[in-house]
Order: C-alpha cells, then sequence, then structure tokens
C-alpha cells in the first residue's frame, strides 16, 4: 500500500497542491472582492467607502466574514428543507468546480512533473467540460428558489432559467471561432496559440467574438446588467430571499467565483493568457519566468474584474425582455455571422487579420440595418415593436 | 302664538318667551352672560342688546330708536328683532373689549377653556385686540368660597348668576356682590362659605372660568373630555346628566336641562358622588367557590381541561356554570329559587332576568332589593332659617330615596310575580334555599336581617359591585357595572321613563349587569337596550310606552297610557 | 372588442422613445456610462462627511430633543395647558397638571404647573407642532440631534430630565431660534413686565 502511495505520489502532490490552492483562494477572494466591490461603488458614487475596520477599511471583509459567520441560522417554517440547505452548496460546488480546468498560472502544453497551475492539466475538452460544468450553477439558483417556497425566490429562479438557456447559446457560438483557429478544446493549447507577438491574441482578430463573449458570460455570472434574477426592487432578493447568514455567503461566493471564472476566461481565451510583449513563446520552468508570467495572467484577470465592478454601477439593469431581445435578436445573430467569417477565412486561407476590420463592419452594419428595421416596423404599426411593449400610458 | 320676526325670518313664539328664545327659535344666537332660563333677569351685562321694533297691521316695520337688552325685552305679535345690523354689532364688540378689560388672558391655564362663553363670543362677536395700555387689575384668589367651589375673582365678569342662584333655587342666599363700581367682587360672608347641597351648581352656571370646581381643577381639559347622556342614581329624582369621561375615567357629571325631570340643576350629592365607580374596592373577577370548581373539573366537562387554559376570558365558563346550577337549583326546589332584583337595575336587565327565571319554573320567586331611603325629602328654595319651602314653590328636590328605578322594578316584578314582595319578608321566613342576588348599590346595602335570613342556603349567586358579606360567602360572584357602565331605563319618583348611555367601558374583568344577563339567560346577540326596550314594551302593558324605544333626550312620562296601577 | 375600444378611448398611448442607430448599439451608451463611472472613481473628492470626528453644522432652526425652559426663577415655565399634548400628531407627551403649591413662597405667583410632563422621545416625530402650539414658550426643540440611549425607557424623557436638556443648552449656547422668544405670547410681555420693574402684587397672570 505504502509502495503504491509512494508510486502515486509525485502524480498527486502537485494535484493536491492546487486543489489547496484554490480552496484556501477562493472564500478569501470572494470576502475580499466584497471589499473591493464596495470601495469601487464608493468612489464611483463620491463616497468614502468602508474605511472604519483596520487601515483603510482593509479589516472590513474579515469583520464581515466573521459577523456573518456568526449569525443566527434562520431556517424559515415553509421552506423545503432538504433541498434549502442543498441549494447553496449546489451553486458553490459547481462554481468550484468549474475551476478545475482553469489554469490560474503558465501551464505548458506537454505535460510535466511537479507543480503544475491547474488541477487537471492537459484536458483535451477542457473548455467544454468548463462550459458544461459552469451551466450547472443554474441547477443550484434553481433549486434555492423552489425550495424556498416563496414567489419572489421563484420568479428569480425562473428568471434565471430562461437567461441561463438564451445566454448559453451566443457564449457557445463565441468561442467556436476561437476554438476552430486553434484546433483545439485544450485551455493551455488555446494560450499557446496566442503566444507569438500581442497581435496573436484573440482580441484582435476576433472582436466580435469577445463582445458576444463577454456580454454572454456577463449574462451567465448574473452581474449587474443582468442580475434579474435578484433584483432587489422587482424581486425583494430573487431566489436567496429566504437565505441568510452563512447559506446566504455560500450563494454568494458562488457568486464571485463566477466572475472569476469568467474573467479567466476572458483572459484566457481572448488576452492571450500569460502572454505579454516580450514575455512570448513557450513557457519555461524557470521559476522567475512562472512568477513573472502568473503575475501578468493574474493582474489581466484583475483587470477584467475591474471592469466588470466597473460596469455595474455604471449601467442600468435591463428589462427582461430586452434581456431576451438581445440574446436572441442581437447575439445569437452576431455570433452565427462571425462563425461564418471565420469559417470563410480559414478555409481559404486568408490573413486572419481580415477578419478584425470585417467583424467591425459587420457589426456596424448589423446594427444599421435592426435600425431600419425598427424604424420601418415602427411607422407601419407603432405598437408592435419596441421590444413588443405595447405601449405606456401617459 | 305671536308671530316673530328675527332677521327677516319669521317665527311662532311663545307669549312668554324674551327675545333670547324668539330669537333662538329662529335659529339666531343673541349672546348673553348674566341672563339664565331658571333665573330672574337683570339686565347687566349688555351683550344681548339688539334692535327691536314693531311690524305694524299695515305691514309698515318701525324701529325702535335705542338698542334693548333681548333678555328684559318681552315679545308681542308683530315685534320684529334685528341681531345682524352694524349698530348691534358695534355693540357686541364694544360690550365684549370692556368685559375683557380686566379679563386676564390666562386661557391656558383656565378650566373653562374650551366651553368658556367668553373665548366663543370674543371669536363671533369681538375684537381681536384689546386697545387697554394699562396694567389690569389683578385681584385675589378666592379659594374660600365654598368646599367645592373656587372662585377666581379676576376672571369674573359679574353677570351675578351664581348670586341669584343661591339666592333664588338654593335659597340659601351665601354669595354676594360686595364693593361698587370696577371694584365689584363677588364674596361670601365672613365665616359663611356657600356650602350648601346645591352649589355645584354655580360653575355650571359661571359663563366665564372665575368659579371652578376644586374636584375637577386641573383634571383635565374640557376639548379631551367625551360626554355621554345619562341619568343620576342617586335619588329617585333622576336627574338627567351628562357623564364627562376620557380614557374611560369619569371626570365629573354636570346636569342636563331636562324639563320633565329636574330642570336644570343638579345636587353635590350627586355630582360628586360618583367617585365610587372607580373605587378600587370594586369586585374585579367572576369567581366561583371552590367546591363548584372542583366538583365541574371532577365531571370531566372541558371546563376542567380546555377551562384552565382559557386564561383570556374566565366570563364564559363562569356564565355556563351560573346556568346549570341556577337551572339545577330550580329543579331542587323552584319554590325555594329567590331572586332579588335592585333598584339600580335598569328596567331591561330586571326584565332579562326576571323573564328568565320565571321562564325556567313560574314557581320561581322574584323580590325588591333593599330600598334604601336617607332621611327626608330636601326641597329647595329654603326660607331664611333654612326650611322648606310652601307647596308649589319647590324648585328643586332631593329624594330621601337613594335609589333611581324602584319604579321601574317594581312594575316588572308586577308583571311577573304579581305583587311586590321585599327581600326582607322573604329573608324573615327563611325558606329559600338559593338565592341569586343583583347589587348594584353605592353603598353597603347588606343589612344584618338580610344577611341572617340568608344564612348558609345550597346555592348563593350575587352579582354586585362591592364585596360585601353575601359575596364572600357567595357561590358564585360576577362582579357588575356602576351607573356609568350602563344602558338601560330608569323610571323616577314621577313615572318618568328615561334612557341612560354607557359612558366608559366597565374596568378590569367587570361586565355591565346587561351583557351578563344576555349571556347568562341565553339570548342571542349582544345586548342591546333599544331592542329590549321595544321587547318590553310589548310584553309589560304597564311599560307599554317603552315600546317606541327611544325615549329621545327627555324621556317619556309613564302614567300617561297606563292602565295598571303602577304606583299604588 | 368592446372593452378594447373604450379602453382605446381611455388610455393615452405613448411612444417608447425612438433611438438612433449609434443608441442601437448599446456599445457607445456603455462606454459613456464607464467613462462617467471612472471620471467620478478619479475625483478623489468624497461628498461624504466623517460624521463622529466631524460634526455637522447644525442649523439653529432644526428640530431635535425636547426641552422644557425655565423662567426667570428658575422654575418650569410650562403652566399645563395641555396645548402641546393636544397639538401632538403622535400622541407623545403626557402631562398631569396640578395647583401649584401655595404654600411655597417660591410658586407664590403661579396656579397651575405640570407635576409630570412625559415625552415619549421614541414616539415623536420631531414635527415641532408642541412648541408651535406653546402658548408660553416653555417647550422647544433643540439643535441636540445625537439622541441615544440603550433602553426604551431611558427615552422617555421626564420633567427633570427636559428641564437639564434646558440647563445643557443654555450653557452651551445651542439656543433654539425658530421661536423667537420673547416676542410672542403672554409669557414675553410678562418678561418685559419683568425687566421693568417687580409685578404689582397679586397673581402673576397678565394679559
Amino acid at each position: 500500500m505504502i509502495e503504491y502511495m509512494k508510486e502515486l505520489w509525485p502524480i498527486l502532490w502537485p494535484t493536491l497542491g492546487a486543489i489547496g490552492v484554490i480552496l484556501a483562494f477562493v472564500p478569501i477572494l470572494g470576502l475580499y472582492m466584497t471589499f473591493i466591490e464596495r470601495k469601487i461603488a464608493a468612489y464611483i458614487q463620491d463616497r468614502v467607502g468602508p474605511n472604519r475596520v483596520g487601515p483603510f477599511g482593509l479589516f472590513q471583509a474579515i469583520a464581515d466574514g466573521i459577523k456573518i459567520f456568526l449569525k443566527e441560522q434562520v431556517i424559515p417554517d415553509h421552506v423545503y428543507t432538504f433541498l434549502y440547505f442543498i441549494a447553496p452548496t449546489f451553486s458553490l460546488m459547481t462554481a468550484m468546480f468549474a475551476l478545475v480546468v482553469m489554469p490560474f498560472g503558465p501551464v505548458p502544453v506537454e505535460y510535466e512533473s511537479g507543480f503544475r497551475y491547474v488541477v487537471a492539466p492537459g484536458i483535451d475538452i477542457g473548455i467544454i467540460m468548463m462550459f458544461a460544468i459552469s451551466s450547472l450553477s443554474a441547477y443550484g439558483i434553481i433549486l434555492g428558489g423552489w425550495a424556498s417556497n416563496n414567489k419572489y425566490s421563484l420568479y428569480g429562479a425562473i428568471r434565471s432559467c430562461a437567461q441561463f438557456i438564451s445566454y448559453e447559446i451566443p457564449l457557445g457560438l463565441s468561442i467556436i471561432g476561437v476554438i476552430a483557429a486553434t484546433g483545439s478544446l485544450n485551455i493551455e493549447k488555446i494560450v499557446a496559440a496566442q503566444g507569438g507577438s500581442l497581435w496573436d491574441w484573440n482580441l484582435f482578430w476576433q472582436p466580435l467574438a469577445l463582445l458576444v463573449f463577454f456580454t454572454s458570460a456577463l449574462a451567465e455570472t448574473n452581474r449587474l446588467p443582468f442580475d434579474l434574477p435578484e433584483c432587489e426592487q422587482e424581486l425583494v432578493g430573487g431566489f436567496h430571499t429566504e437565505y441568510g447568514g452563512i447559506k446566504f455567503v455560500l450563494f454568494f461566493l458562488a457568486e464571485y467565483t463566477h466572475i472569476v471564472t469568467v474573467s479567466f476566461l476572458t483572459v484566457l481565451l481572448f488576452f492571450g493568457g500569460w502572454h505579454f510583449p516580450g514575455l512570448t513563446g513557450p513557457v519555461d520552468a524557470s521559476l522567475g519566468g512562472m512568477l513573472l508570467r502568473t503575475f501578468v495572467l493574474v493582474a489581466k484577470v484583475c483587470g477584467v474584474v475591474l471592469f466588470i465592478m466597473i460596469l455595474r454601477w455604471a449601467l442600468p439593469r435591463f428589462r427582461f425582455d430586452q434581456l431576451m431581445g438581445l440574446a436572441w435578436k442581437g447575439l445569437i445573430p452576431l455570433g452565427l455571422v462571425n462563425l461564418f467569417l471565420v469559417a470563410v477565412v480559414l478555409t481559404l486561407g486568408l490573413p486572419k487579420h481580415l477578419l478584425a476590420g470585417t467583424a467591425v463592419l459587420l457589426f456596424v452594419a448589423a446594427m444599421i440595418s435592426t435600425y431600419q428595421l425598427q424604424r420601418t416596423l415602427n411607422q407601419s404599426n407603432p405598437r408592435v415593436m419596441n421590444g413588443g411593449i405595447r405601449g405606456v400610458s401617459v | 302664538m305671536p308671530k316673530v320676526i328675527v332677521n327677516d325670518i319669521e317665527v311662532d313664539a311663545d307669549p312668554k318667551d324674551n327675545c333670547i328664545l324668539a330669537a333662538r327659535k329662529a335659529g339666531v344666537e343673541i349672546p348673553h352672560y348674566c341672563w339664565h332660563e331658571a333665573l330672574s333677569v337683570v339686565a347687566s351685562c349688555r351683550m344681548c342688546l339688539v334692535e327691536v321694533g314693531e311690524k305694524k297691521p299695515d305691514g309698515t316695520v318701525v324701529m325702535g330708536p335705542k338698542l334693548v337688552p333681548g333678555c328684559q325685552t318681552p315679545i308681542k305679535d308683530g315685534t320684529v328683532i334685528k341681531t345682524d345690523t352694524q349698530k348691534v354689532k358695534t355693540s357686541q364688540a364694544l360690550t365684549l373689549e370692556l368685559l375683557l378689560l380686566n379679563h386676564p388672558l390666562d386661557c391656558s391655564i383656565c378650566d373653562q377653556a374650551g366651553e368658556c362663553y367668553l373665548q366663543d363670543y370674543t371669536y363671533k362677536f369681538g375684537k381681536a385686540q384689546s386697545r387697554l395700555d394699562e396694567p389690569k387689575i389683578q385681584r385675589e384668589d378666592k379659594y374660600h368660597i365654598g368646599e367645592q367651589i373656587a372662585l377666581f375673582t379676576d376672571r369674573c365678569v359679574m353677570c351675578t348668576r351664581c348670586v341669584r342662584f343661591t339666592r333664588e333655587v338654593s335659597g340659601t342666599a351665601e354669595l354676594q356682590v360686595v364693593a361698587r363700581g370696577s371694584h365689584e367682587e363677588i364674596d361670601v360672608f365672613p365665616e359663611t362659605p356657600c356650602n350648601n347641597k346645591l352649589a355645584g351648581n354655580v360653575v355650571d352656571l359661571c359663563p366665564v372660568g372665575a368659579l371652578c370646581s376644586k374636584d375637577f381643577l386641573y383634571k383635565k381639559r374640557v376639548w379631551w373630555l367625551k360626554s355621554a347622556d345619562s341619568v343620576c342614581t342617586g335619588c329617585s329624582t333622576g336627574c338627567s346628566i351628562h357623564i364627562d369621561q376620557n380614557e374611560d375615567k369619569v371626570y365629573r357629571l354636570r346636569p342636563r336641562t331636562n324639563p320633565l325631570a329636574q330642570g336644570h340643576f343638579m345636587c353635590d350629592e350627586g355630582r360628586f358622588g360618583f367617585k365610587y365607580i372607580s373605587d378600587e374596592r370594586r369586585l374585579t373577577k367572576p369567581r366561583v367557590s371552590e367546591s363548584i370548581a372542583l366538583s365541574k373539573k371532577s365531571n370531566g366537562s372541558k371546563a376542567g381541561g380546555l377551562g384552565d387554559l382559557n386564561f383570556s376570558d374566565p366570563w364564559s365558563d363562569v356564565l355556563e356554570v351560573t346556568r346549570t346550577k341556577i337551572k339545577e337549583a330550580i329543579k331542587t326546589d323552584a319554590r325555594g329559587f329567590v331572586g332579588v332584583l335592585s333598584p339600580f337595575m335598569t328596567i331591561e336587565e330586571a326584565y332579562l332576568l326576571a323573564s328568565y327565571l320565571k321562564q325556567l319554573d313560574s314557581r320561581v320567586r322574584l323580590v325588591l332589593g333593599p330600598v334604601p331611603m336617607v332621611g327626608t325629602d330636601d326641597m329647595y328654595p329654603k326660607g331664611p332659617k333654612g326650611e322648606a319651602p310652601e307647596a308649589g314653590k319647590v324648585k328643586f328636590t332631593i329624594r330621601a330615596e337613594k335609589c333611581p328605578n324602584r319604579l321601574g322594578v317594581e312594575a316588572v316584578l308586577r308583571h311577573f310575580e304579581g305583587q311586590v314582595i321585599s327581600v326582607a319578608q322573604v329573608a324573615a321566613k327563611a325558606d329559600a334555599t338559593s338565592w341569586y342576588f343583583v347589587g348594584g348599590y353605592q353603598h353597603g346595602w347588606v343589612d344584618e336581617s338580610i344577611d341572617r335570613g340568608v344564612g348558609k342556603p345550597s346555592l348563593l349567586i350575587v352579582q354586585d359591585l362591592f364585596p360585601s358579606p353575601l359575596s364572600d360567602r357567595a357561590d358564585i360572584v360576577l362582579p357588575s357595572g356602576s351607573f356609568a357602565e350602563r344602558d338601560g331605563t330608569y323610571v323616577n319618583h314621577s313615572g318618568l321613563a328615561q334612557t341612560a348611555n354607557a359612558a366608559v367601558r366597565s374596568p378590569a374583568d367587570t361586565r355591565s349587569d346587561g351583557r351578563i344577563l344576555m349571556e347568562l339567560t341565553e339570548r342571542k346577540g349582544l345586548y342591546n337596550a333599544m331592542a329590549i326596550r321595544k321587547e318590553i314594551g310589548g310584553v309589560i302593558r304597564s311599560l307599554a310606552a317603552l315600546g317606541v324605544g327611544d325615549l329621545g333626550e327627555n324621556g317619556v312620562k309613564l302614567n300617561a297610557s297606563n292602565r295598571e296601577p303602577v304606583f299604588s | 372588442m368592446t372593452t378594447k375600444s373604450k379602453r382605446e378611448k381611455t388610455v393615452k398611448w405613448g411612444e417608447e422613445p425612438k433611438i438612433g442607430w449609434m443608441e442601437a448599439m448599446y456599445l457607445p451608451a456603455v462606454m459613456s456610462g464607464v467613462a462617467t463611472a471612472v471620471r467620478h472613481a478619479l475625483s478623489g473628492k468624497p461628498m461624504t462627511r466623517q460624521y463622529p470626528e466631524v460634526e455637522p453644522e447644525i442649523p439653529a432652526n432644526y428640530r431635535g430633543v425636547h426641552r422644557l425652559n425655565r423662567d426667570e426663577e428658575g422654575r418650569v415655565k410650562c403652566v399645563a395647558c395641555y396645548m402641546c399634548q393636544t397639538a401632538c400628531p403622535a400622541n407623545c407627551i403626557e402631562i398631569i397638571a396640578a395647583p401649584a403649591p401655595k404654600d411655597d413662597p417660591h410658586w407664590e405667583n403661579r396656579d397651575k404647573y405640570p407635576a409630570t410632563f412625559t415625552i415619549d422621545e421614541l414616539r415623536c416625530i420631531y414635527c415641532g407642532m408642541c412648541e408651535e402650539a406653546c402658548p408660553v414658550d416653555a417647550i422647544e426643540l433643540t439643535s441636540i440631534y445625537d439622541l441615544t440611549g440603550m433602553t426604551r425607557e431611558e427615552m422617555i424623557f421626564d420633567k427633570e430630565k427636559l428641564l437639564s436638556v434646558f440647563d445643557k443648552t443654555i450653557q452651551s449656547g445651542q439656543d433654539p431660534v425658530r421661536t423667537n422668544r420673547g416676542a410672542l405670547g403672554p409669557a414675553s410681555e410678562e418678561a418685559e413686565t419683568a425687566k421693568q420693574g417687580p409685578p404689582p402684587p397679586g397673581r402673576g397672570r397678565k394679559g
């Protein structure tokens, strides 16, 4: 047995290490992201933000954590107790599970022994696996909404369900272009494919895909402007209305984990991952190079996270019909056209940067045609258009 | 009927009316201070000055050259009264300004504020500002005027209503006007305070806040008080009163003008005698003796189990037990069951209990509780030596019979029992085995003869206000309501049936008699005095006049149409 | 259909504002929103005040904790007229009046005074009706705004506590200015006469 363990150990410890890193960092990250979010919100709103606990309020997150852990466990009378407890756990579980194939540092394409910055390296269906798992997070929300036995929670859950299903489609469409160009589903390979110059980053030849991907991914995280499942003004607290204390924290952590996942994905798929001008080519094993690349990756991710947070305070929430309209009338056609163009470029062997210009042009053209269509429809029957809303009583 | 034209409104007036009364019939208010319906006319306040003229038969109107006091001017057919001319208005404003010259502006601490004629008339007829530059004359308060009354001298407008009252109605003449001119003051002779039994009325008479009741002084502002029309239960005169209460606490009683009952006034005995209703010695909880409670528990009835949990309403169980016990007792010995109706009960309450007991078994005996008598009838106005007035000149009587409704209860008893037996007679025979006592007396009423006569019966139910030797050993005690909590009808000494309305809710766990009896006698619905009154009107011939239900503010005389001799 | 046509008549139908193609792209609007957010974030000029350290300047007509004023002789100025209790829309004032102690020379020229005067500061809505109603300017709302307590009981202010608020505000110069003290009501005239000379003998009521 011990012999067997000794044999297994070199394979086992890097995986366990990576799991440890993820398990340790996710809660802390979640706590501090709340702090950072509050600070950013405060600055945007010309306030100061938390500044009472510790220097610059840095311990506020810890204080919040302690407080919320010590809170009374309230179990409402009318809930389905088992599902009620399962739901937040499930939510967080799926969110963390998606991180399994997510490199949080430079990972070489070829497997090597030793610590790697990913739990499961070299998975050939990495990105499929990631989408499959993160789609499951809708399950946790629906469970929560259902188990709460509360109409607002159920509304939230149902909205969330419809939103997830709708945005899965553009999300999938948008990355097909990237995958087709790379020819692999392996995330490490996709990153490696962007390892050349700055212009090799997918961002620069598939901006349309980035736009569709980022928008859809934002919708998947239930963040503003897509936070309809939990919008306070309409649904009290949405699917987590009946949750408090540590159970609420699990939902909360799941949401922030999703943000991290989405940010990582955006960086890995479109922003060249751990590559940077001057830091190109295959991953070398030197410690300095590793750390530098890790730093680059994390810095990029932080940038995306920051952008998501700023977006929250810059944009108003979509109305539900607008939300659906955006997915089905805007993002899915765009994704399809993008896919078609990528296919054309790849098949004819044209220079791929041709796509950048065409994509932008296409985008503009699509918008113009939508606008024209809308205008003609408005003229013929003013009450049917405008997103299906027939009229507003004055 | 002379026709009088008041501000172009033609009304029929009484030949005896003065201008104020005639104008009142036309809906026109002529302000006045010194004049009062029950007192002689002095025309000293000059507030009621109006223009008076005459309409000649040929239709021309000739007005008098001067303003005349409305209180002093009689009317005749064709009298024209004008109260809305500039001349009258100027006169009213000037009169008020003069009256207010030395009147302190201490409305904020004056008990009369809110029901003060100076305030009201100044608001309606007066000026907003005073033109007086000099300091106001200030005078000493006189707390020595009487035991119950205090005089705030500088608020006085010298209407002399109080003086005339003591001279003409009470006949005791304690109050005087001393000094003259701007030094005039109301006062008493040294060592002879105004302590007659009608003294409290001067407080009501005073149109301003000069005479105040010491009992009510600073207790409550009058605008907080809500009043209910009721009847004083102090004696069989049955004065119509207002009960003024706030948050279920009675603050004062005021006489309600009723020409059929007592006139304008009431005696101090009644006026200040209401304190017992908030006495802390009152029975507050229905109580069932241990022997009954135990036997009930051993029966395994629901009271044993659920009843113990039912702490919010002690009544539901108690009344159920009472009912069973009454039925048991009547089944064993109907003749031995005696229901004692107190003369403090309203007719409705007496009827509820009497009809119920008689319907259970007609052999049940119903008797009249003790009728408290104190001294002899006290009649006013007194002569110079304190002697009673001659017959025909009596203006107010305090009766010796200190209960409100002997005649009413007797009428009920005559109907159900055929005759009026007093409780003393039955107690003397000592052949009763079970008793249902209804009390409600202001003072202790269980004398030794009753106490001994009742002895230790097999069932003793006492429904009363205060603990007594009977309630101490009663099997069932039902705490009942005082007069301020009752709805119902009283018949006074002259056969006038008046309705009293509940002013306050019953304190603690007590209930008014009507509510107790309504539930006890298995009637459906809530106690509604008017509905029962209508029923009584149909059942008891001598009380047929009650059949109208609403007896009005003044009540209904029973003697007019009765065939049975109610008052023997 | 009849209902519909009826509705057509009664309901005015409005249009959503038409959007141009730049707006239909959403992106410019998103970018300008982000720009606004970032501009504010970088401005570095917070609008907030660090409250416990930096205290706000409360205007003198602020309506805070009540006080019961004293007259020149240090007695409670209130004459227990119940005007404030009558005016109070929250029913938070409770007064029990009593005749002033006649034997006490200190109270010689007063008839009525409040034996108890209780304000439930938790129930109060600080509308200022009481001081408006007061004929002798005895009750006033001070500019003390930071009223705290650990129990409900200690938030029910009795006469002594309300008088102590007066003493405190007088000493610290936090006098409220709203009621123009000394310019209205019989109390002001009383104050003026007091300045001119001793009052004539007898009771102190003046008109």
